[in-house]
């Protein structure tokens, strides 16, 4: 478990991570979202202990992150740094294998086999890490994150570069390793990878905009919509919809329904228009995109 | 650090034309006192020995007095040239050395590597004997076809003249020491500025004292004696100690992952 206190980062004048206070519990995903220079990337090497924080601190399973304890505590962590930093003129076996053996793996060659079969890397495993594409790059890095199992999973952005194939394939070992009771934070710019795979979204803008799972930030900050379709002129049926939501409106075919609370309230919209005599053709929920909620926080002033 | 280690001799057998510049020096040590020594009086048919003085101050300091005028200027001066071993690992992996972090970070490689559970003395330790290992293994090398170039062609004694205890200790103990602290030093400097060429630039003047060293057994203004080796290979080994816990204490972590580019 990892737990971000008050944490904040300034290099020189500059605020770049701002008071910051999070969880990520065992067996949970969190992504963390923010445009470019939020502090996503300096918020994740503070939590690896790679830079320390101005003020604040970090707690790994209980243990308070220094200079004294990070050593150890790094041997618990899967780091995916931005770019993934392979050793060009070593083969892709012998990058995985050095960081095996920096991580004290006994028997470094079943994980490492283990890892290039999860990533399809095995035809690649004797190729040098320079003639890989830009893809495979990508996992062989996340291979070598993965390979001492660690309990905490630090991904700056993970499937960046990947096909979707692969990318599906990265989010399946992300789950799996969920299960295994990991701590994962990762962060991404893909809002539909955070809404597939995060149980809670993070948003950071220096400091933390918000922190809930993807379905109560909607619930919060966003209203979503209903579209009921019926025979003939729907401003016939508008006085009875507006009395369970007054900003109902007329769209073309469509009566457009606001609610705060779509699932809850939808069954009251229908038996109201069928009192009124409406002959219901369809009834389509618009729910907002974790999209609209994270453009909403980052843009508020 | 083995790890480490071992990916420092991965990488170097996996680009072996680094260390083309220390098999050059290396040749020239071997190949430029042969010339002076065996070939030009050859050619000219003129005695090494015949009015230089250099038996009689080999004498002076004590050296093989029952070999023949020629012979003890031979090797008289094939000790002097012994010198240039020490700087031929030096040399060689200077640059090997001036570019072990800034080249790391330039290539990304730095920050994954920093977040695992390696220590800072581990990393700088791996990157000296990841460049010292294999240009002392080349020097030698050097050192043997020197030996052996000298069986060949030098006046008969010189040969086994040349092991005496000053040798052994120039090659087994003043060379690794002096290439252990000037290669350390290269380390900090490498760890310090953000261009292999400028860590390079500082590195090369590591060679000032070294030549410093070699014109002063030439003039015979300081001679370099068993027990002056001893104390110049201890006080070396010293000197690198506190090195390797200086480089320790200067290498920011935040600083090169944060501001370098």
């Amino acid at each position: 478990m990892i737990v971000a206190s008050g944490l904040t980062r300034q290099f020189g004048t500059r605020t770049a991570v701002d008071d910051v206070t999070f969880d990520v519990r065992r067996g949970e995903i969190v992504a963390l979202l923010g445009p470019n220079g939020a502090g996503k990337t300096t918020t994740l090497r503070m939590l690896a202990g790679l830079i320390a924080p101005t003020r604040g601190t970090v707690t790994i399973d209980g243990v308070q992150l220094t200079r004294a304890t990070g050593g150890k505590l790094r041997g618990r962590i899967g780091f995916l740094t931005e770019s993934p930093g392979l050793w060009d003129r070593l083969s892709v076996r012998q990058n995985l294998r050095i960081y095996a053996r920096i991580y004290g793996l006994a028997d470094p060659e079943r994980p490492i086999d283990a890892a290039l079969d999860t990533f399809d890397l095995t035809p690649h495993a004797d190729a040098r890490a320079a003639e890989l594409s830009r893809g495979m790059r990508q996992k062989v890095a996340l291979a070598r994150a993965l390979l001492h199992q660690p309990a905490i999973l630090l991904l700056d952005e993970p499937t960046s570069g990947l096909d979707p194939e692969i990318t599906r394939g990265v989010r399946r070992l992300l789950e799996e390793r969920r299960a295994a009771g990991a701590s994962i934070l990762l962060s991404t710019h893909n809002l539909d990878e955070a809404e597939r795979l995060a149980d809670r979204v993070a948003v950071l803008q220096g400091g933390l905009l918000a922190l809930d799972c993807p379905a109560a930030l909607r619930q919060r900050l966003t209203t979503g919509r209903l579209l009921v379709r019926v025979a003939g002129d729907p401003a016939a049926h508008l006085d009875a919809v507006r009395r369970i939501a007054a900003a109902a409106a007329v769209d073309g075919p469509h009566l457009v329904i606001p609610l705060e609370r779509l699932e809850q309230q939808t069954p009251a919209i229908v038996t109201a228009l069928v009192a009124s005599g409406a002959e219901v053709l369809e009834v389509r929920p618009e729910i907002p995109a974790l999209e609209e909620v994270y453009l909403r926080l980052v843009n508020e002033p | 650090m083995r790890a480490l280690l071992a990916k420092e001799l991965l990488d170097l057998a996996r680009n072996r034309v680094a260390l083309v510049p220390v098999a050059l020096v290396t040749a020239v040590s071997i190949v430029v006192p042969l010339i002076v020594i065996v070939t030009v009086p050859a050619m000219t048919g003129r005695s090494l020995a015949e009015g230089s003085g250099l038996a009689d101050a080999a004498r002076l300091l004590g050296i093989a007095t029952t070999l023949s005028d020629e012979a003890l200027t031979q090797l008289f001066l094939f000790q002097q040239f012994l010198l240039l071993f020490l700087v031929t690992p030096i040399t060689g992996a200077m640059s090997l050395a001036a570019h072990a972090v800034v080249g790391e970070k330039q290539a990304r490689t730095l920050e994954p590597l920093l977040a695992t559970p390696i220590t800072t003395l581990e990393l700088l330790v791996a990157k000296v004997l990841g460049a010292l290992i294999p240009t002392l293994a080349i020097s030698v090398g050097g050192l043997a076809l020197y030996l052996a170039g000298i069986a060949a062609f030098g006046e008969p004694g010189v040969f086994a003249q040349m092991f005496s205890a000053r040798t052994i200790l120039l090659i087994v103990v003043l060379g690794p020491a002096a290439a252990l602290v000037s290669l350390q030093a290269a380390i900090v400097i490498s760890s310090r500025v953000n261009d292999p060429r400028t860590a390079q630039q500082f590195g090369v003047l590591i060679i000032l004292p070294l030549t410093a060293v070699f014109v002063a057994q030439f003039t015979g203004s300081w001679w370099l004696s068993t027990s002056w080796l001893l104390v110049t290979g201890l006080g070396l080994l010293l000197a690198w100690v506190f090195l390797v816990l200086f480089s320790v204490a200067l290498f920011e972590r935040e600083t090169i992952l944060t501001r370098w580019r």
